[in-house]
């Protein structure tokens, strides 16, 4: 992992010297274990706090977005992925972007790690090629990384980046194992009301503060439909069906885009599962319409294209 | 409401202009009985049509929603 | 036709989280069809109906209040 960092970090200043970018995004060590953030080098001196960790959550292709001139952005699979996505979507163009593409190792899901020392804080994570060694005041254990992946990385199909200008380190293996068709859409086998319960089991703790949303690279609207006050389509409270409204709508507008990259899990302070909603989506996309989204550029989004023969037998 | 003997529903019709709107003006000239229970909403085109819209209704009470184009 | 794949995605999702499949009806009547149009406004209500008041994603503002 540090021989990784260590070589963005020759990356980003060779970039930023030789004036090619005008800005490296990539990921610093954040103030806190295990919570590291996206950071942005303007110059080769702040290159320096460039970091590459298990705990990169963040979807770094979020920043690109309306941002002026030349960028470079450290980019594992998934991130590659949204940035391909957003090229696809014409928020960008190719040229004014760089890749420093990374083999993802999978991120580690600080929940997880937490959950082993309920009650504890934990002051230093150290990192070792295959285990994670946690420190706290009066405590030390050594962890399996394999073990407290995320679960969005676990399933992950394409751990590579699919565009890099410059390769940081070996590719690796594209996939952990996971079979994503074993996880997602997890209430299709209940009946209705069971649904409706494991959705309000799901979301009952959310607070409204849209950090998945603000989060996803794929949520860039000007407005979002939750903050338009006339017509008011969503209302702000805590009630279950404004909640329902939001994240429902919300996983509905990643259709055909969402690359399950978890950075909307990761960021969310109170834990929720969205990705229980998107997951569905993301499965009926790839069954009904063949497609994944952000693998190539030049791809049609699925949403905005339609065959003859699609299906339609729910229409009378 | 679930009270009486019969329920009867409300529904949301949302109705494209050119099409089923027409085809329900076209019923109603041509005296053909349906029941009342659709609460028409012209759209301009099917396109319009918003999952927003669908959620609302459903939002504000009503027990089914229809979408014709 | 565009509109055929949000609503086949969308209507998916809706039954995916519990609204049951006879809440949400589409379907395709040109203006010349006032028969097709009358028989679904029956099928439509009818269906709704047989599963009785909704339950779900009602905003209830007694609670909220
Ligand atoms: S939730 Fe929808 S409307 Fe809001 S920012 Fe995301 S894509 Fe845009
Ligand atoms: S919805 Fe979540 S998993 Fe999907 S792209 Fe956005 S942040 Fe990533
Ligand atoms: S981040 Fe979590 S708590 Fe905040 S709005 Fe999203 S789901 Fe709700």
């Amino acid at each position: 992992m540090e021989a990784i960092a260590q070589k963005i970090r020759e990356a980003a200043k060779r970039l930023l010297s030789e004036g090619k970018v005008d800005v490296v995004i990539g990921y610093a060590k954040g103030s806190v274990p295990m919570r590291e953030y996206p950071y942005f080098a303007y110059t080769p001196e702040e290159a320096e706090n460039l970091t590459w960790t298990s705990f990169c959550c963040n979807n770094l292709a979020l920043y690109t977005i309306r941002r002026p001139g030349r960028m470079a952005v450290v980019a594992q699979g998934c991130v590659s992925r949204n940035l391909v996505n957003l090229i696809n979507e014409n928020q960008f163009k190719r040229e004014d972007l760089y890749v420093i593409g990374v083999n993802s190792p999978g991120m580690v899901d600080r929940r997880k790690v937490q959950a082993l020392f309920p009650g504890k804080t934990i002051t230093e994570v150290i990192e070792e090629p295959e285990h994670l060694l946690v420190k706290g005041q009066g405590f030390e254990q050594r962890i399996e990384r394999k073990k407290f992946l995320r679960s969005n990385c676990l399933t992950c199909v394409q751990r590579n980046p699919v565009i890099s200008d410059e390769m940081i380190g070996e590719k690796g293996p594209e996939g952990h194992g996971g079979n994503i068709d074993n996880v997602a859409a997890p209430w299709e086998k209940l009946i209705p009301a069971e649904r409706w319960a494991e959705l309000q089991e799901t979301l009952k703790d959310c607070i409204r503060c849209y950090a998945c949303r603000d989060a996803c690279p794929l949520c860039y609207c000007h407005v979002c439909f939750v903050d338009e006050a006339q017509p008011q389509w969503c209302g702000k409270t805590q009630d279950e069906a404004d909640v329902a409204t939001f994240h429902i709508l919300r996983a509905f507008h990643c259709a055909g885009r969402c690359t399950d990259c978890g950075a909307c899990e990761s960021a969310c302070p109170q834990g929720i599962k969205m990705r229980r909603l998107t997951s569905k989506i993301e499965k009926d996309i790839r069954e009904l319409y063949g497609y994944r989204p952000g693998m190539e550029i030049g791809a049609t989004p699925p949403m905005s294209l339609f065959r003859p023969n699609d299906p339609q037998d729910f229409i009378k | 409401m679930s009270d009486n003997a019969e329920f009867s529903p409300r529904i949301a019709a949302f109705l494209c202009n050119w099409c089923s709107y027409g085809a329900a003006d076209l019923a109603g000239v041509s005296r053909l009985q349906y029941p009342p229970n659709i609460q028409v909403i012209r759209i301009p085109c099917t396109g319009r049509m918003s999952p927003k819209f669908i959620l609302a209704a459903f939002r504000k009470g009503v027990d089914g929603v229809w979408v014709s184009g | 036709m565009f509109a055929r794949r949000r609503f086949a995605v969308l209507k998916n999702l809706l039954e995916y989280v519990g609204i049951e499949p006879g809440r949400l009806h589409f379907s395709w009547i040109s203006s010349a069809e006032a028969e097709k149009f009358q028989k679904t406004v029956a099928a439509v209500t009818e269906a709704v109906k047989a599963l009785g008041p909704a339950q779900h994603m009602i905003k209830d503002i007694r609670k909220v209040a």
